[in-house]
């Protein structure tokens, strides 16, 4: 039997589990939607209100479920759309498979309406795209994206499908094959990472997303505990581990604690899993490595020796390579330094206070929520406060922009999140300026009836752009006083949301004695605009440089 | 700075030479020449790019590249290896 590109692109997303979606439609994906009309049983389209918000949403919900996001926009402007979502997961190795509508082959390449050549414009922010060309090799293209994003280190692949080729008809019998070459990972050799590990006395793990995508908190763990290593976290790898274990001493990095930086300070090896030394994790490259041996893994050997130099590379999926190592690898205790690292983990308790700050605006929303609540978070101040204050107890918890730090990112991560999360209760922090850049998508968090509770740190400014003002340059606040005279209770009303308008820790309380079922709710907490994350390492410095206090 | 060449064997189709030669762009190096011819395999071609940098550049580069999905094998000739 004869089938259409469409009908192909139903097929092959049932088959690579695609069972929840989100897009929008338009003129060159009209034949995809038409499929998608009669396949409601076997495919949950979401309506999002922007490409953007629908790719950020596919982005969240991969975060959570752990395979790959799709997402479906129209050619021209739906695909240009989604550049930044795919951007965004690009950068924080998300599995995401874009599917775009473009116009019919005799159109191509004259500037067609609604043409853009997206896989040109997406090419450096992708694993790979497709642009098909053929109806035949629809399905086997198709199979290859949710192979490739999912496969190694994860990341987007975007498949641009013209309309005539959805219309067009083949026979199974001549799909063709789409053949795929994996570069095989090198031979493990753990001898020289055995014997730095056994000379080292002061050992501290350095861990990222790529533990998490791997699954591979109890190796960590475990390896953690044999050689009496301190676990700090990438933002990325943050939820590996939970915030109550002794051995966790939080973020690195520009605002990470100040145990972590302490401990990073005093060690003399790096064991570092699943992480890119992003300049925002290691401050100054070129005073990193001061004093410290390296032993450096990860999935994709281009990162070795990208930003640092190891010591001994590991190229491999982390949790087979940690469960390898512990086969070998012998108990080793450093009474001592076990001793100090929880000295410097102490020192990173803040006192709570009964006023509304970030703090404990934080802790109040934190001890409403359970082990498995979805976090979403936007860009900016409220974002790093989260990642110091925020308890997290369960991988995949976590919804955070990391590499791109996209402000607007948060709503339809939340959306995606809660949806892969059986729609159970899901927490967003925003900013002011940050919800202000995807609030719209307020609509779609309302028609499917998504128990969202959205925190709105509302200090009236760009605080992170403004705190940089502050220390660096002269209290110029250039733009990012936001004078707005939005009511966001109103606003969440308008939209068909719930709204309350917070101003103290009781109202805090109040509002969330129960736990919106099938309703967004809006919490507009005012926050004074002048909270200050610290500790900070400024750019370009390194943890000797940590500023702890406002002077 | 030395002078390496990569030599890829790379899938024959259109875009190809853009994903590589953007890739460079991307990472901030130049391309001192390129040569492209298709192989006795019409489905192949072969490349060879010439340019400067130190071994941890020429280790950074071969490791990009070898991460193409168009690209089937890199092999880095250097002073060392040549
Ligand atoms: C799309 C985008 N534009 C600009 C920035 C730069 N930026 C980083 S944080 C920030 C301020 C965010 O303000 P808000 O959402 O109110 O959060 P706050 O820092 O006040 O908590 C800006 C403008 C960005 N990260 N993303
Ligand atoms: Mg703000």
């Amino acid at each position: 039997m004869k089938k259409s590109g469409a009908a192909i692109v139903i097929e092959a997303l049932c088959r690579n589990g695609a069972d929840t979606v989100f897009g929008y439609p338009g003129g060159a994906v009209l034949p995809i939607y038409d499929e998608l009309y009669q396949n409601t049983h076997r495919i949950n389209h979401v309506l999002c209100a922007h490409e953007q918000n629908a790719a950020h949403a596919a982005d969240g919900y991969a975060r959570v479920t752990g395979k790959p996001g799709v997402v479906i926009a129209t050619s021209g402007p739906g695909a240009t759309n989604l550049v930044t979502g795919i951007a965004n997961a690009y950068l924080d190795s998300v599995p995401l498979v874009a599917i775009t509508g473009n116009v019919a082959v005799p159109l191509l390449g004259r500037d067609s309406f609604q043409e853009v050549d997206i896989t040109g414009i997406t090419q450096e922010i992708v694993k790979h795209n497709f642009a098909v060309s053929d109806v035949k090799d629809l399905n086997g293209i198709l199979d290859a994206a949710f192979k490739i994003a999912s496969s190694g280190r994860p990341g987007p692949v975007l498949v641009d499908i013209p309309k005539s080729i959805q219309t067009d008809v083949c026979e199974e019998s001549q799909y063709t094959l789409q053949e795929l070459f994996f570069n095989d990972l090198p031979e493990l050799d753990l001898t020289e990472t055995l014997s730095l590990i056994s000379s080292a006395e002061r050992p501290l793990i350095y861990s990222g997303g790529g533990v998490v995508s791997a699954g591979a908190s109890y190796e960590l763990l475990t390896l953690a505990k044999r050689i009496s290593a301190p676990v700090t976290f990438s933002m990325m790898g943050l939820t590996a581990l939970p915030a109550d274990e002794p051995l966790n001493l939080g973020m690195c990095g520009m605002h990470g604690t100040g145990s972590s930086a302490n401990v990073f300070s005093k060690c003399d090896l790096v064991i570092a899993l699943g992480v890119r030394f992003s300049d925002r994790a290691t401050g100054n490259t070129a005073k990193y490595k001061e004093g410290k041996k390296i032993i450096h893994v990860d999935i994709d050997c281009a990162e070795i020796n990208k930003n640092t130099s190891a010591d001994v590379e590991l190229c491999g999926n982390v949790k087979t390579v940690l469960q390898q190592l512990l086969q070998k690898l012998p108990r080793t205790a450093h009474p001592e330094w076990e001793k100090e690292c929880a000295e410097a983990k102490k020192l990173d308790d803040l006192p709570m206070s009964d006023k509304l700050v970030p703090v404990t605006l934080l802790r109040k929303v934190a001890s409403h929520c359970s082990a498995d609540t979805v976090v979403a978070t936007d860009v900016g101040q409220h974002q790093m406060w989260t990642m110091q204050y925020f308890p997290f107890r369960t991988p995949r918890t976590l919804l955070t922009s990391g590499g791109l730090g996209t402000m607007g990112f948060g709503l339809g991560a939340a959306i995606g999140g809660c949806i892969a999360n059986d729609r159970k209760p899901t927490v967003l922090f925003t900013g002011d300026g940050s919800f202000g850049m995807s609030l719209h998508e307020l609509a779609t968090a309302v028609s499917q009836k998504l128990p969202l509770v959205i925190v709105i740190f509302n200090n009236g400014v760009l605080g992170m752009v403004r705190q940089w003002q502050t220390m660096f340059y002269q209290k110029h606040y250039s733009h990012t006083t936001l004078n707005r005279k939005t009511d966001f209770v109103a606003l969440a009303k308008a939209f068909g949301a719930d709204g309350r308008k917070i101003t103290c820790l009781s109202e805090l309380e109040n509002a969330l004695q129960k736990l919106p079922v099938d309703t967004p709710l809006v919490l507009d907490c005012q926050l004074d605009m002048d909270e200050f994350v610290l500790p900070m390492i400024p750019p370009g410095g390194s943890v000797k440089d940590l500023i702890t206090q406002r002077n | 700075m030395e002078r390496f060449i990569v030599e890829l064997v790379v899938a024959n189709h259109c875009g190809v030479l853009n994903r590589i030669t953007s890739l460079y762009a991307k990472r901030k190096y130049n391309i001192d020449s390129l040569t492209v011819h298709e192989t006795r395999d019409p489905t192949l071609s072969v490349m060879r790019i010439v340019s400067c940098g130190d071994s941890s550049i020429q280790q950074q580069m071969a490791r990009q590249l070898r991460k193409l999905f168009d690209v089937k094998t890199v092999v880095l000739l250097n002073n060392s290896t040549l």
